[in-house]
């Protein structure tokens, strides 16, 4: 009995010791880092959890390979836009999160499929949309370069989605699932079309509020994608996926999450490796590019414009108040000057857009995007120029003051005529350093998900798999400013007819 | 007829008493001339009496018109329609010349008879190059003030003042910020405007200019008129040992 009992025991301590040791014979050598970029923002596959942690069934599958191989496994979250530039500079190894391969067959070495996913749409409880065909003339939100948005517009898409999108009022991209949460709720979209995966721990953790359309959009398949060509490190990942299978681990983790009747991992699916289709040239991709980015030209030029031709003005009308003789008023504006000024615009933007819905409980329109990029644009610049004023204004010499008061005249005479355009010469300098902000703060509009140029830029990086948009968009921001300049520089030149 | 007179004139700053108590009289024609060390009080006098500075107690009248009676102790200024009249009645010329360096010679001398006065753009251009050419400036019309020397905005400034047609005109050290060369140019013109009879009330350092143009000198020390008279008597022979030390100190 003893002895019976005893060798088991022995042997399995044995294993234990070797099992333990042998990674730490290989960490003393050189342990090999498995580093995995995901969205932090998709559960179930991969978040952050109330503790902190990143968490989430691809992160554990994940980990489980890590530790049958030996490796130290770090989890990064990514900015799903820039997913590609991630794999390609080496900073991760793989994509594992959700990531769906169809669309995507010949963009990276895959893993075989483990999770089968349809996509679904999501609307308000109380929505009066029942069915796909409901959808026409509404305002759909996706995520950015998501499968949901390949569905839609991808090269590969059904024709009925296509028509389906088509018949949408808008199909609006957003950064990441909870603003398109917020944009649903708020009024700004009227559904949000996701994986179904995450639809059923979104609604199950968002309540009541939200319901899922019977009706699937298409359905798709998840895999772990690698750099394209890394087939070595693929194929070992790929093993250790298949012998989790053999022995229950990989069903039993798929279970913890919730996710045992999606997983479809199985031996029959052969690994595809050869390129089917041929690459897309460089000119081609450099129309494809330019096409979408002059798109959002229009529309940065229209916050630029728009963002100074009422803020200018405004910041006067501010900057009296700042210096106003009366108490409370010259204190209310000095509050708003320094929440504004000690505030990052981005989340300015956001209170602007959602704050009507989520303090006011008003519903906002699909418009009501372009406007409150407009509010909260000329909101935080006037605030600026006020200040730019005041200084402007204050250094005015007081003779010139006295010097009209002893002339007779009036207050507004003194200020229109003498104090102005002595103001307007000292500031100009300070301007022209504030309106090239403001070209490039531009860009910021993305944070409500509003299609800029930057916004779009980033979204063909995204879907085009290369950072060539961004660089473009760089030209142009730096275009754009060279003609700024100029003409700032042609105003002070003017302005110089006097010192 | 007296243009300007000042009774008991009291100002502080804060807990300094700059002005103790002032009282002069200024008759049409006449010539005054303010001398002083600084921080006598004589600018913030003329502040007071330009209305660039409110006076904390006394009575001021210009033209025969009060702008400031004493009530009670306390001076009370008429009102703001009133004071607009009264002061049309003077002009000031500054240390430093205050010329908007924004507008050209000539809008700097018509701009405030148009659009204050209401006169019309001719009547104004008319005596704005009547006043150049008097003041030697006649080809500087269409120059900005950062294009003039010295002593060339100052005469602006001087025109600026007299085409409002004050009854008397008030300086304010106005060759302080001069070279000498340039000072003998201001002097000559204001000499010019005494021989014409024109008004003036000038506070300066310039004892040999206050001796020959003056009618009346007045020697102001510690925020009080501690002499006053004729040239000839407050300058070669005054009475008083604080005017004799100022008078003393310049000679040496």
């Amino acid at each position: 009995m003893l002895i019976r009992k005893t060798v088991p025991a022995l042997a399995s301590a044995a294993v234990m010791i070797l099992s333990l040791s042998f990674p730490l014979i290989q960490a003393a050598a050189e342990q090999k880092t498995f580093t995995v970029g995901f969205d932090a923002e998709f559960p179930p596959y991969g978040y952050k959890d109330e503790s902190g942690e990143y968490v989430g069934f691809d992160l554990s599958l994940a980990q489980e390979v890590c530790n049958r191989r030996g490796w130290e496994l770090k989890k990064v979250p990514i900015d799903w836009n820039s997913k590609d530039m991630e794999l390609k500079t080496g900073s991760i190894d793989c994509i594992w999160n959700g990531f769906t391969m169809n669309g995507r067959e010949n963009d990276y070495t895959w893993s075989t499929p483990y999770v089968d996913n349809s996509q679904v749409v999501i609307v308000k409880a109380d929505s009066d949309i029942n069915e796909l065909a409901d959808l026409s003339g509404k305002t759909v939100a996706v995520q950015a370069d998501s499968s949901a948005l390949a569905a839609f517009t991808g090269e590969d898409a059904e024709p009925e989605n296509i028509e389906l999108a088509e018949s949408f009022k808008s199909l609006q991209q957003v950064g990441d699932y909870n603003s398109a949460f917020m944009n649903l709720e708020s009024g700004a979209v009227n559904a949000i079309c996701m994986d179904i995966g995450v639809a059923n721990y979104e609604l199950e953790a968002r309540g009541g509020k939200f319901v899922m359309l019977d009706e699937h959009v298409s359905s798709e398949q998840y895999g772990v994608g690698f750099l394209k060509g890394n087939t070595e490190l693929r194929d070992e990942v790929q093993t250790t996926l298949l012998e989790m299978l053999d022995d229950g681990t990989f069903n039993e983790i798929a279970a913890d999450w919730g996710l045992e009747d999606s997983v479809c991992l199985n031996h029959a699916d052969k690994l595809t490796d050869e390129s089917s289709k041929a690459e897309k040239s460089l000119g081609e991709k450099l129309a494809v590019i330019c096409k979408e980015l002059v798109k959002g030209v229009g529309a940065s030029l229209a916050i630029f414009l728009l963002t100074l031709l009422f803020s200018l003005p405004l910041g006067l009308i501010i900057s009296m108040g700042r210096m106003s003789k009366i108490k409370p008023l010259s204190w209310l504006v000095k509050l708003y000057i320094s929440v504004v000024r000690g505030t990052p615009l981005m989340l300015q933007l956001l209170v602007v857009f959602f704050g009507p819905y989520y303090l006011f409980g008003i519903q906002t329109s699909a418009h009501y995007r372009f406007y409150a990029v407009i509010i909260g644009f000329t909101l935080n610049y006037a605030a600026y120029f006020a200040e730019i004023y005041r200084s402007g204004i204050q250094a005015v010499p007081k003779g010139q003051y006295e010097a009209c008061e002893i002339l007779g005249y009036s207050k507004s005479q003194t200020f229109f005529k003498i104090v102005m355009p002595q103001m307007f010469k000292n500031i100009i300098p300070s301007i022209t350093n504030e309106v090239i902000t403001l070209v490039k703060d531009t860009s910021l509009a993305f944070a409500i998900s509003y299609a800029e140029m930057f916004t779009l830029a980033k979204q063909v990086a995204a879907s085009e798999a290369t950072i060539l948009p961004l660089f473009i968009a760089g030209v142009f921001y730096y275009i754009f400013n060279a003609v700024v300049a100029f003409a700032m520089d042609h105003i002070e030149k003017k302005m110089n007819y006097f010192r | 007829m007296d243009l300007l007179e000042v009774k008991n004139v009291k100002k502080s700053f804060d807990e300094l008493n700059v002005l103790k108590d002032i009282s002069l009289s200024v008759a049409e024609g006449e010539v005054v001339s303010i001398l002083g060390p600084s921080g006598s009080g004589k600018s913030t006098f003329l502040r007071c009496i330009s209305m660039l500075e409110t006076i904390d107690g006394g009575s001021m009248s210009y033209c025969g018109k009060t702008a400031v009676k004493e009530e009670n102790g306390k001076p009370v200024y008429v009102s703001k329609r009133e004071l607009t009249d009264i002061k049309h009645t003077f002009g000031l010329v500054f240390q430093n010349f205050n010329l908007f360096p924004h507008y050209s010679v000539l809008k700097n001398i018509t701009d405030a008879p148009i659009n204050v006065l209401r006169q019309s753009k001719d009547e104004a251009m008319k005596t704005a190059n009547e006043l150049l050419k008097k003041m030697g400036l006649a080809d500087k019309g269409g120059y900005y003030p950062y294009q003039l020397s010295g002593g060339q905005q100052q005469r602006v400034a001087i025109a600026r003042a007299l085409a409002m047609k004050p009854k008397m005109l008030f300086f304010d050290e106005p060759t302080s910020a001069l070279d000498p060369e340039l000072t003998a140019e201001i002097l000559k013109v204001l000499r010019e405007l005494a021989s014409e009879k024109m008004t003036m009330l000038i506070v300066t350092h310039e004892i040999d200019f206050a001796r020959s143009v003056s009618n009346k000198v007045i020697f102001m020390d510690g925020g009080v008129i501690v002499e006053q008279g004729r040239p000839e008597d407050v300058i070669d022979n005054p009475s008083n040992d604080r005017t004799r030390a100022f008078l003393k100190k310049l000679e040496a």
